[in-house]
């Protein structure tokens, strides 16, 4: 009886994601499911076109370049809270999970505002700086929780052996942790590949992603390019948790 | 983050090679220190702008706050928004429970499976999934056309209702409510179970008395983690659902989008976050913020 509700919940989540996929090999105009015909004519549409494809490079670019920012500040950061005690650590914690407690349209309405004003509005650059904050909580979680089960008895061993701190840095410390931090890195490039309610506000005309495309696609026209674009994405997501079950590493958590 | 204490010495040159050569005290905040700028100077200076707009354009008063509570067509969207944040929670509870329960209690395939669709879904973005509830519920979605095999005539009006926003929602929302119910009920020792079917406790009575009270902090932490994104839900409600049950954000959106009024929408904006962080606190007394994320 359980094992029934749960399959079908099961099936409720996934089913509605996977009938996309025949919708983009589709020839119908607008939406239709079942597709009358089937092509690959929108696959063609879409790699043909700019419309679609400038917003898809937008969209890698300013991934990983609000990843690398959000990197940059948060591996010193949690060697930082994990490893000393400090006045001020609870507050420190709060100002990281900051981004985490504000709600996205309210964060799209002040770098709106705030964007503008420093004429950054609706670029590159100011989608990765606000991509970048916003992936901060994430990757600030998963990066502490591996630096927290490190055995520094290793760096111990490291340096009694006659490594330098530098040396023990880079030759032991690092790649324990090397794991964790491409878990947190890989999440930091997902928030913002995903992140839809800012880069609406944010990403204009030049600047914008993908999300944003297809917001604008669903609410103006009824474009099926739409179709094969959230289908590479799917195979995209597919692929990358089938891969984690296979390596039987815990599949994708909450972050 | 005045005042650092007690840095372990011989250890601030490990943790952060660039620290070497400056006292052990200054290591922790050379790591702390850009982190801390950085959401400063672009996280909290454009959330307090909008905090300043709120009260200062387009003249210094309340006048917008004395607005939102008092003009009957924003009391609604403050109280429809509540509504609909409470039903999501509610229906995410309770088709997530018996989810996380299969997973958590068997190791098997189906468990995997299950896992696997939840991951998949929870990876899909926003946009996609709302896309996929409009094909679906749409005209010439497979749903009309069952209704129309089976000779009901015309179908109801599925899309831009109520009824279709709340489900994008709920599609949208419940993965959450699955993974922290089930990285809490994972943790559950099943030899708890076994020990009070042992004592004489039928099934129904040993999931009551053991097994639901061991479970409520997933229950908590997946309620209000729900509650809380959908206070702020804007996509889906804008592309599913009617113009009469307005959300916060979309009352944000159209202030802006529409009339470019920015004292009113920061107003609005600081009414949403507040609530939130009033949600937060209260968690956070009881149960520490971390928790949530975890």
């Amino acid at each position: 009886m359980i094992l029934a509700i749960a399959v079908l919940v099961a099936l409720f989540l996934i089913a509605p994601i996977l009938i996309i996929i025949p919708m983009s090999f589709s020839t119908a105009v607008s939406f239709q499911f079942p597709p009358p015909g089937y092509s690959l004519g929108y696959y063609r549409a879409y790699f043909a076109s700019h419309d679609w494809l400038d917003p898809t490079v937008n969209s890698f670019i300013i991934a990983t370049a609000s990843m690398i920012v959000t990197m940059l500040l948060v591996v010193p950061a949690s060697f930082g809270y994990v490893r000393y005690r400090f006045r001020g650590k609870a507050l420190f914690n709060l100002l990281m999970m900051s981004p985490l407690i504000v709600p996205h349209v309210v964060a799209a309405l002040a770098y709106y505002g705030y964007l503008s004003s420093i004429k950054l509005n609706g670029t590159l650059a100011g989608v990765v700086l606000a991509h970048g904050m916003l992936a901060v909580p994430v990757a600030f979680l998963v990066v502490c929780a591996t630096l927290k089960g490190f055995d520094r008895n290793l760096e111990r061993a490291a340096m009694s052996a006659g490594a330098g701190p530098l040396r023990t840095f880079f030759y032991v410390t690092l790649p324990v942790l090397r794991p964790g931090m491409m878990v947190g890195a890989l999440f930091a490039f997902l928030a913002s590949f995903n992140e839809a309610v800012v880069a609406i506000f944010i990403s204009g005309r030049d600047a914008a992603t993908l999300p944003k495309k297809m917001y604008e696609s669903i609410r103006l026209e009824s474009d099926p390019i739409i179709a094969v674009v959230s289908s590479l994405l799917i195979s995209a997501v597919l692929f990358g948790v089938l891969l984690s079950v296979v390596l039987r590493r815990k599949p994708a958590n909450v972050p | 983050m005045a005042g650092v204490v007690a840095a372990p010495a011989g250890q601030a040159g490990l943790a952060a090679a660039p620290a070497r050569g400056l006292p052990a005290d200054s290591t922790p905040w050379l790591l702390l220190a850009p982190a801390t700028l950085a959401l400063v100077i672009l996280f909290l200076l454009p959330i307090g702008y909008v905090l300043l707009l709120s009260v200062t354009d387009p003249a210094v008063s309340i006048a917008h706050y004395r607005r939102i509570f008092s003009v009957p067509l924003y009391t609604r969207v403050l109280f429809n928004t509540f509504t609909t944040a409470l039903t999501v929670t509610g229906v995410c509870l309770l088709l997530g429970y018996p989810v996380a329960y299969v997973m958590a209690r068997r190791s098997d395939w189906v468990s995997t499976a299950l896992l696997i669709c939840v991951a998949v879904c929870f990876w899909t973005g926003f946009i996609v999934r709302t896309y996929a509830w409009l094909v679906i519920l749409g005209n010439k979605g497979p749903v009309v056309a069952v209704y129309q095999a089976f000779g009901f005539g015309a179908p109801p009006r599925l899309l831009f209702t109520t009824f279709s926003s709340i489900l994008g929602m709920v599609h949208i929302l419940l993965p959450y409510m699955v993974l922290a119910l089930y990285s809490v009920m994972k943790k559950i020792d099943p030899n708890l179970l076994r020990a009070s079917a042992s004592l004489g406790a039928r099934p129904a009575a040993s999931f009551r008395a053991v097994y639901l009270p061991l479970t409520l902090p997933g229950v908590v932490n997946g309620s209000i983690l729900v509650f809380t994104i959908c206070l702020g839900f804007f996509i889906t409600p804008i592309l599913l659902g009617t113009p009469k049950d307005m959300m916060i954000s979309q009352l944000i959106n159209q202030q802006i989008e529409e009339l470019l009024a920015w004292g009113f929408a920061s107003a609005v904006a600081v009414v949403l976050l507040v609530a939130t962080s009033i949600v937060l606190a209260v968690y956070n007394r009881f149960a520490g913020l971390d928790r949530l994320w975890g």
